[in-house]
């Protein structure tokens, strides 16, 4: 009984100080991690990847809870009533977060979100299936000019990075297509691989799972992509075309400056283990190191690059 | 064959202990209205990450189908579908339980759900790469009219009542377009509020619409809960006879439910729906549907058993998960470093075939696992006062509705449309049309603006939505589905005059009252307000995009229409002089209204005040209202202390083992 209570008593006096602790122990308790979409998406799958590094790089676990609702605007509308004590922290995505508050009220506003760290990004790129009459991009484009409209892209969602791309590479190629949303990154990949489209603008992660089922025509990054040494870049086939979707961390907006810095940290750290490169890199992410200090000019130089996106898709005049 | 030798594999007393503990806790979780699958599994994937592969995939497939499994504990013993997956299971399995049979109809749910995940989980282990292909069969328009078909068993739903059925119905597909759309990206509906950005929840709002109602009318009457049965226990072996004598409709829901598994976003409550329609359509006696046969309980419970097998043939083979649990377990196999897709079968084959033959065993395990369950459950949900039970169910809805999203918006909008749903129904508005509505209306919806894309960017929308094979045996069925109700309907009307006989027929417990031959003015009234709700509807999709409003409109217009044609049909009738649906304010409806005011207090003040404090001044607050037989203090003090236990206990489940954020408040 003695030590029953003496244990008990231990557990609050090493429980008291948490308030207290400085930014070089946190975190010293499981910390909560929100994504604000549904499981099995590349926000979950890369969150998990962290998750599977996470104990190791800070010596506590962390717990991953879905929110989904709104694309990602119910969740992050919340973010800044939850508690600045750095030990909950929530997926943010671009260009979501500048895109929906642009669209209409969402709830929040992008200078709200508190992100601390983008850790990668998945390029968007374009997919036929291994039936398709296309093996190269300038077949499709020669196709799409000679048939206005004709060619359909399968996408994830309105308004979003596959739909930007889509808009975007009509404008670089001069061609009209005809972008088809459905309602995630699954369902517009079966739409792919079952032929009701004729391609589709998905992110390049979708090419790994489904290996030579699907073929992947050019790709939205700056370099050609690790696990896809073959296929090449929109830029180097001379269209100025690198984008997608870009995943981070961030805080309520009342975490205090070293905490957002620590967590910011800690996501770096991730970064560079060699589990996590290897798991992100051959599944077709892109490994990127914005971290907290860099991210008022990242931002500011997304939401310059999607306000051009946002007239283009006729959400704001 | 190689396939034969994992099973000694996957027998490893570690894997049957996984599997074990996974189906307990998946029935039990899944028994709980709210707490879902996926969220057992998402909470447990950490703890598999230093598992053997197999091993994990093992444990959280066994959670996955006990889950689908348990839903139907709450779908037969309280009429609220424990998951989204067994909606039609409440069709008869809680008119069986309160006519005494609801012992009987938990095994008869066993032994079909058993039955379905077999069949579920073979098709997987046997013929999973060529069953693949059918997931890539289903275009957008193959999409469009499985949700049509969905929605014709409305016809059967409500028989001598369509144009109730029809404009509930409407109601649902209204509300399933609340929110961001998918297609086009529009916010619609929202009137503005925070709240309504990300839709309506479906499974907040099933708890609503079955379970609030069961609330109201338990604490109206002294009546028990449920008929105790004459014979006591879970019946196994009546059960087991019944089952077997529906061996016919057992299979054909089984591969109902393999096949509609398989489809990516189709899901269990499509599959439940679809095979319940077709053994009522095949049913020698079809008019007993919806009134306690057994044969509907069996449909559904297979169907949706047998979509956990079906659902992991995409995941596995395409990399496309076929439900969210599946989403999951596809990323935790990421996370393990396997490889999913086309290759799986060959490069990993022994990780994914232990795990198959787990996911079997874990299945048979259902079976003494369920009727030890459901011996308990049954016996307890019967025993159980009145007082004990009414706020016990009340704190189930609020908590499985909040922890969906961990959020208190979800559990407020399900109380306010319990009550809507209780006052509609007691005008012949049932709640089922409206869930169909709601659960097929985004599918319907976005296989419909897809394939209307698609097909103008060709210049062949006709051709799209109607030449494609698949399709045109969709619409086949679809056009039987909705004629041969209506057509068995005339068939036994004629019987009847030419018989004259004057005998009542008995509709207790009918899922559909018929109608009046009165007029009823309040239907009238009702229908003259959704016509106006239409009329909103349409107006508000002027400022929408093209993609975004082509579906509103249309429904706004049927609503419309079958509101005039509700109207219209009452005016033809003569006028009555006793409204069925007098509101009297007797003991029973003030009963009822103290509840609903005190569920409603419960849900907005839980934010503010904290939920542990709130919870159990509610629940207390039940209790009073729910007591008809005023005992004496002993048994009050012993009642007070199950209620702080049960509060307290679920809020620990909840916090401790669910890991959701708990609303804390001002108190706690």
């Amino acid at each position: 009984m003695k030590t029953t209570l003496a244990t008990i008593f231990a557990g609050l006096l090493a429980a008291t100080p948490l308030a207290a602790q400085s930014a070089a122990d946190f975190p010293t308790q499981p910390m909560t991690y929100i994504i604000p979409f549904n499981a099995g998406g590349e926000s979950d799958i890369s969150a998990r990847f962290q998750q599977a590094e996470w104990e190791s790089v800070t010596g506590q676990q962390v717990v991953i809870q879905y929110q989904a609702g709104a694309g990602g605007a119910q969740a992050w509308s919340q973010l800044n009533s939850l508690p600045g004590d750095g030990y909950t922290v929530m997926g943010i995505n671009l260009p979501h977060t500048i895109l929906q508050p642009m669209a209409g009220s969402v709830g929040y506003k992008t200078e709200d979100l508190t992100p601390v760290h983008y850790f990668h990004y998945t390029p968007d790129a374009i997919f036929v299936r291994k039936e398709s009459q296309f093996t190269a991009l300038d077949q499709l484009i020669e196709y799409a000019k000679a048939n206005p409209g004709l060619v359909t892209f399968a996408g994830s969602g309105s308004n979003s990075s596959n739909n930007l791309a889509a808009i975007r590479f009509n404008e670089l190629a001069g061609v009209t297509t005809t972008y088809v949303p459905f309602s995630g990154t699954g369902p517009s990949i079966t739409a792919v691989l079952g032929g009701s489209t004729m391609a589709g603008f998905n992110y390049a992660t979708s090419g790994v799972s489904q290996g030579d089922a699907l073929r992947m025509l050019a790709v939205a990054a700056d370099e050609r992509l690790a696990a896809f040494p073959d296929v090449p870049t929109f830029k180097e086939l001379g269209y100025e075309l690198v984008g997608g979707a870009y995943r981070g961390v961030a805080v309520p907006a009342s975490t205090p400056e070293d905490l957002r810095q620590r967590i910011s940290d800690i996501v770096s750290e991730i970064n560079a283990q060699p589990g996590f490169v290897d798991k992100m890199e051959s599944g077709g992410f892109v490994l990127t190191d914005v971290g907290y200090d860099q991210m008022d000019a990242f931002v500011a130089k997304r939401v310059e690059e999607y306000t051009a996106g946002a007239k283009a898709l006729g959400i704001i005049q | 064959m190689d396939i034969i030798g994992f099973l000694w594999d996957a027998l490893t007393p570690v894997n049957l202990v996984l599997a074990l503990v996974g189906v307990v806790l998946g029935t039990v979780i899944g028994a709980l209205p709210g707490l879902s699958a996926t969220m057992a599994v998402a909470v447990l994937v950490p703890f598999t990450f230093t598992m053997d592969p197999a091993a994990g995939l093992i444990a959280l497939g066994a959670i996955y189908t006990g889950a689908i499994y348990g839903g139907a504990f709450a779908a037969i013993l309280v009429n609220t579908p424990g998951t989204p997956s067994s909606i039609a299971t409440t069709f008869d399995g809680f008119p069986m339980a309160k006519r005494g049979d609801g012992g009987l109809a938990l095994s008869v749910a066993t032994f079909a759900s058993v039955a379905g995940g077999v069949v579920g989980a073979v098709a997987l282990l046997l013929l999973a790469p060529p069953l693949a292909k059918v997931a890539l069969a289903f275009g957008p328009t193959e999409y469009f009219w499985l949700a049509i078909f969905g929605l014709t068993l409305i016809a059967a739903l409500s028989v001598g009542n369509t144009s109730k059925g029809l404009i509930g119905a409407c109601i649902g597909l209204f509300l399933s377009m609340i929110g961001v759309a998918v297609v086009g990206g529009d916010v619609r509906y929202t009137l503005g509020m925070q709240r309504f950005l990300g839709g309506i929840d479906l499974t907040s709002a099933i708890i609503g619409l079955y379970c609030v109602p069961v609330i109201l009318d338990l604490v109206a009457t002294a009546d028990p809960h449920l008929k105790p049965s004459a014979q006591g226990g879970l019946r196994v072996r009546e059960g087991l006879a019944i089952a077997m004598k529906s061996k016919f409709n057992l299979v054909r829901s089984s591969v109902i439910g393999t096949v509609i598994g398989i489809l990516p976003g189709a899901g269990g409550s499509i599959a439940g729906l679809v095979s319940y329609s077709e053994a009522r359509r095949s049913s020698k006696q079809s008019e007993t549907f919806g009134k306690g046969n057994p044969d509907g309980v069996i449909a559904t419970e297979a169907a949706n058993n047998a979509t956990v097998g079906g659902g992991f043939i995409p995941t596995l083979v395409l990399g496309i998960p076929g439900t969210p649990p599946d989403a999951i377990i596809l990323g935790a196999l990421l996370v393990q470093g396997i490889k999913i897709g086309p290759t799986l079968f060959t490069t990993d084959a022994p990780v994914v075939y232990t795990f198959i033959w787990g996911l079997l065993i874990a299945t048979l395990l259902m079976l003494p696992v369920g009727l030890l369950i459901g011996r308990y459950a049954y016996a307890s949900i019967v025993k159980v006062p009145k007082t004990v039970l009414a706020p016990t169910v009340a704190l189930l809805t609020i908590i499985g509705s909040f922890a969906i999203h961990s959020n208190m918006d979800d559990a407020q909008l399900m109380v306010g449309l319990g009550i809507i749903a209780w006052i509609l129904n007691r005008y012949g508005f049932q709640p089922s049309p409206i869930v169909l509505g709601l659960v097929l209306g985004s599918i319907a919806e976005q296989g419909f603006v897809q394939t209307w894309l698609i097909g103008n960017a060709s210049g062949r929308i006709p051709e799209m939505f109607f030449g494609r094979p698949i399709s045109i045996g969709i619409i086949i069925a679809a056009l039987v589905t909705l004629t041969f109700p209506i057509w068995v309907d005339w068939k036994a009307r004629r019987r009847k005059q030419l018989e004259t006989s004057s005998a009542p027929a008995d509709d207790a417990g009918a899922s559909i009252a018929p109608e009046g031959k009165t007029r009823d003015l309040a239907g009238m009234t009702f229908a003259a307000s959704f016509a106006v709700l239409g009329l909103a509807i349409w107006s508000g999709a002027s400022g929408l995009t093209m993609l975004g409003s082509v579906f509103p409109r249309t429904i706004a217009m049927a609503l419309a229409v079958f509101s005039l044609m509700l109207i219209a049909q009452n005016l033809r009738r003569p006028v009555g002089t006793a409204g069925r649906a007098k509101f009297a304010l007797d003991t029973g409806g003030w009963r009822r209204l103290l509840l609903g005011a005190v569920m409603l207090a419960w849900v907005f003040l839980l934010p503010e005040i904290g939920f542990l404090v709130t919870s159990f001044a509610a629940f207390l607050a039940v209790m009073v209202i729910a007591d008809h037989d005023r005992p004496p203090p002993q048994t009050w003090a012993l009642w007070i202390a199950t209620a702080a236990a049960i509060c307290a206990g679920l809020w620990w489940l909840m916090a401790n083992v669910l890991l959701l954020r708990m609303p804390a408040g001002l108190l706690f």
